[in-house]
């Protein structure tokens, strides 16, 4: 039998940025009918090999072969006419647009009349395929994120891609959606296509995938049959060490709630009602998660918890203290503390990481005395948190926008743990969303550690096993409202996965 | 942008200091190269025209004149330092100029019809008042930027036209001199508003206000808790939000302050060099001070000498205009060769540029 067909070879691959060496002689070979998992941790330089392939950037050195031609790709359309593929983490969809319009964009045999019926018909035909439920007239906006990761991926199979390349495609996906996009994947891989699916997820990568490359700084190290692999391997290979065991044992929470919020409304930046009336309490050394599809109300919901968001109705006490719709300078006295996804956000990147690990509790009569900031404790101070923290920075005087993402998130939570003596509670949205596996490690047992100290703890996170893994009580957020609430004994995928659809918690358990 | 085959641009890192100095050195000489061009193509002898710049900065009297200059451009420069650092788009130094030499002119007049301010607190309430009002003449953009989100470029332009036919009224109309034969001026200020009666010479009282100010401004950005609040708003709003810093009241503050300190520099104008209120006593020291404030690098150790060096070159332009018969506008030139070469240097110091066939 003949081995099947090299689609693609990479042949020690460099790329240099200021500064970073993103890809050092990496190679990479992706077979005909084959799944194949790029996987490292954030910074590995996945990405930018994909990128490199698909004609984003022009490597420094190294050799390209499609089909075992060699070829110079000098941008996505000579990608795209090798019949390369790529489906990025951020959609590039007209959301006015219809499914159809979209595909078409760019499209280049589609001649000067648009002959919709025909292309339609085209279309019909693959989603019938692959089993999906969209049709080629709705408009894009009425998609969910899996129907329109599914539109991306039909606009590079429409456009006779053979090479599909997804950039962490699950990180916008249900549990329920993931399996689809799976069964997806393994049907292309079986009519013949090379399908590379980046990822930093080891249980996804074991699910789907026939091979695997490793990268670790810049360098494949490694490219195996998944089945010859296991989880605890991959993870070595990708981080380079052991990872210790995170344990999270449920602590007994009781006592007064140390938050507590009744009767909640709260609007979206488009005045609509995004909250529409939730009531909850938090206890001290509890991690209370909250689950939910992106987009149904938590984040407004947190926001209002830290005071960055004004509620409409309702009430929020902290301690038994009412803090409704006071600013958020009090919540941060009060040692609200709040870890907020894409930490660059929240980032002065121009300013040094000392000052922006003080950002918020250069009020504090440690680092100021009345209008003057004392710098030499700051600094000092500073250095002390970085080696703490395992920032990875040249100095406390270098830009934190000069920081990798990972060490970002680190600063941050850095920044929050140390904004008082006396935190209560700790909000966190998404606080390990794109960082890699060291670092989440980093980050939940940061949060355990918090716990332990009685600190209340509000964990948002769309990864439900680290939702399963850190909380001691799930609540579930779907349309603005919570629909079921469930102790650590009963957590379940299934039924978690369920009620994020709107299922009642009652009804799920029935 | 789409950029021909083979160009590329690519963020650099942050390069050290010293290369950084001597990058904008560089360029600063080159922008005497390509005016040297310039004054060539208009039929003038560059060597002489640079010569005569140069000249300026070695004889001591006509240093002193470039200090008188550079006064208004240096004190509306350290305030605009203030509204870029908190990314406040101030345009409108010119105006608030302008307002700061109605204040203190509003005093000395006070002062004479009235008699309402004692002879030793005049200069002293000149200065306040024409802090005050180029502060609250400020405070509108800021306002208007801080509550409804109105970017501030505009109205801070379009500011700059009503403060110069508010004097244009005021000297024209209620405050002429009824001794000055109908010239559109105001009335001489009397020698205790005149800032050479101390020191001797309007330049060394100016230069010191300048030192004590620029210091003021360092301190205030660098050490107090309200300039790091205006250099996170400036750096990322939501950053700033979310550290419970109100925006609102930053922006405020810092508006207020930058305005002051152009309305301060309109005093060194009336009080210092021209000694009473006239139309038109600002040639646009406010829009040179939005140069001298990239040219520091928004330093405000730099803008010092970055505003004698402009104020000099306002001088050196007096002295062209008469000897070699050239248009004002050669002096707006070169100042706008410069204004580019300090935009191509920075641009360079941020970004490698390479080519490749």
């Amino acid at each position: 039998m003949e081995s099947p067909e090299k689609l693609v070879e990479m042949r020690s691959i460099t790329k240099r940025f200021p500064g970073v060496l993103a890809n050092d002689s990496a190679s990479f070979t992706l077979l005909r009918g084959e799944v194949h998992a790029l996987l490292g941790e954030n910074g590995a330089g996945k990405t930018t090999l994909m990128n490199i392939l698909y004609g984003l950037y022009t490597p420094d050195a190294g050799e390209i072969f499609v089909r075992g031609r060699r070829v110079q790709i000098r941008g996505p359309k000579d990608a795209i006419s090798l019949g390369i593929g790529m489906v990025h983490q951020q959609f590039r969809l007209i959301p006015t647009h219809t499914v159809a319009e979209n595909i078409i964009v760019g499209a280049r045999d589609v001649g000067f009349v648009l002959r919709f019926g025909r292309i339609n018909e085209r279309l019909s035909e693959l989603i019938k395929y692959y089993g999906w439920s969209i049709s080629p007239t709705s408009k894009v906006w009425q998609l969910t994120a899996g129907e329109k990761q599914q539109v991306e991926i039909l606009k590079a199979l429409y456009r006779g891609a053979e090479i599909l390349i997804l950039d962490e495609p699950t990180s916008v996906l249900t549990p329920q959606e993931t399996v689809v996009l799976f069964q997806t994947l393994r049907k292309m891989a079986s009519q013949g296509l090379g399908v590379v699916l980046i990822s930093h997820k080891l249980d996804e990568v074991m699910a789907v995938s026939d091979r695997v490359t490793v990268m670790r700084r810049g360098r494949t190290i490694v490219t195996k049959p998944t089945r010859e692999t296991n989880q605890r391997e991959l993870a070595f290979l990708m981080v380079g060490r052991e990872l210790s065991e995170l344990e999270a044992r449920p602590m007994a929470a009781g006592g007064k709630p140390v938050l507590e919020a009744s009767g909640l409304q709260i609007l979206d930046d488009k005045g609509l009602l995004a909250v529409k009336n939730i009531s909850l309490r938090l206890f001290r050394g509890e991690i209370l998660g909250v689950a939910g599809v992106s987009g149904n109300g938590q984040e407004e919901l947190i926001e209002a918890l830290v005071g960055l968001r004004k509620v409409r109705a309702g009430k929020i006490l902290l301690d038994g203290v009412e803090m409704t719709n006071r600013p958020s300078a009090d919540f941060i006295r009060e040692g609200v503390a709040y870890i907020p996804a894409e930490s660059l956000r929240y980032t002065a990147a121009d300013m040094t990481v000392a000052e922006n690990i003080i950002l918020k509790s250069y009020r504090n009569r440690r680092f100021s005395k009345r209008i003057f900031i004392n710098w030499k404790t700051v600094y000092d101070e500073a250095g002390k948190i970085i080696k703490d923290f395992n920032i990875v920075t040249p100095s406390p005087f270098s830009k934190a926008g000069n920081l990798s993402g990972g060490n970002i998130q680190r600063l941050v939570i850095a920044r929050e743990l140390n904004l008082q003596d006396n935190i209560k509670v700790i909000v966190a949205a998404y606080p390990s969303k794109g960082l890699d596996v060291a670092s989440t490690e980093f980050v939940q047992r940061k949060l355990v550690e918090a716990r332990e100290k009685g600190v209340g703890i509000i964990l948002l996170s769309e990864d439900l096993e680290e939702l399963f893994l850190l909380s001691d009580r799930i609540i579930v957020m779907y349309r603005g409202e919570i629909v079921g609430e469930l102790p650590r004994q009963q957590f379940d995928l299934e039924k978690v996965g369920l009620m994020m659809t709107g299922v009642k918690g009652a009804e799920v358990k029935a | 942008m789409r950029l021909p085959r083979g160009i590329r641009i690519e963020r650099r890192l942050e390069l050290p200091r010293r290369t950084s100095a001597a990058l904008s050195a560089v360029f600063i000489l080159l922008s005497f190269l390509v005016a040297s061009a310039v004054f060539e193509m208009m039929g003038v002898n560059s060597v002489r025209t640079l010569s005569t710049v140069v000249s300026v900065f070695l004889s001591p009297p006509s240093l002193l004149q470039a200090v008188q200059r550079g006064l208004p451009i240096g004190l509306a420069a350290l305030g605009l330092s203030i509204a870029f650092r908190m990314n406040f788009w101030n345009i409108g130094a010119e105006g608030q100029i302008y307002m700061g030499m109605f204040a203190a002119t509003g005093m000395v007049l006070i002062h004479a019809y009235y008699g309402l301010i004692p002879e030793p607190l005049l200069m002293l309430s000149m200065v306040l008042a024409a802090f005050i009002v180029g502060g609250a003449y400020c405070l509108l953009p800021g306002f208007l930027r801080g509550r409804l989100d109105v970017n501030e470029i505009l109205p801070t332009l379009m500011l700059n036209y009503v403060a110069t036919l508010f004097v244009d009224f005021l000297v024209y109309g209620p405050w002429r001199d009824p001794q000055g034969f109908s010239f559109p001026l105001s009335i001489p200020f009397p020698q205790y508003a005149r800032m050479d009666s101390f020191l001797g010479h309007s330049s060394y009282l100016g230069l010191l206000i300048m030192v004590v100010i620029a210091f003021l401004v360092y301190g205030l950005m660098q050490r107090t808790t309200l300039g790091f609040e205006m250099r996170v708003v400036g750096q990322n709003l939501e950053a700033a939000r979310y550290a419970g810093i109100s925006i609102f009241r930053t922006l405020l503050i810092g508006s207020f302050i930058a305005g002051g300190l152009a309305g301060i520099g309109g005093f060194t104008l009336v009080s210092g060099l021209i000694g009473r209120l006239r139309p038109r006593a600002s040639p646009g020291y406010g829009y040179t001070a939005i140069i001298v404030a990239f040219l520091a690098g928004l330093n405000p150790w730099l803008i010092i000498p970055a505003a004698v060096f402009f104020g000099g070159l306002l001088v050196a332009g007096e002295t062209i205009q008469a000897a070699l018969n050239l248009p004002f506008a050669a002096v707006q030139v070169f100042q706008a060769i410069i204004f580019i070469m300090i935009i191509v240097a920075e641009f360079i110091k941020r970004y490698r540029v390479s080519i490749r066939i």
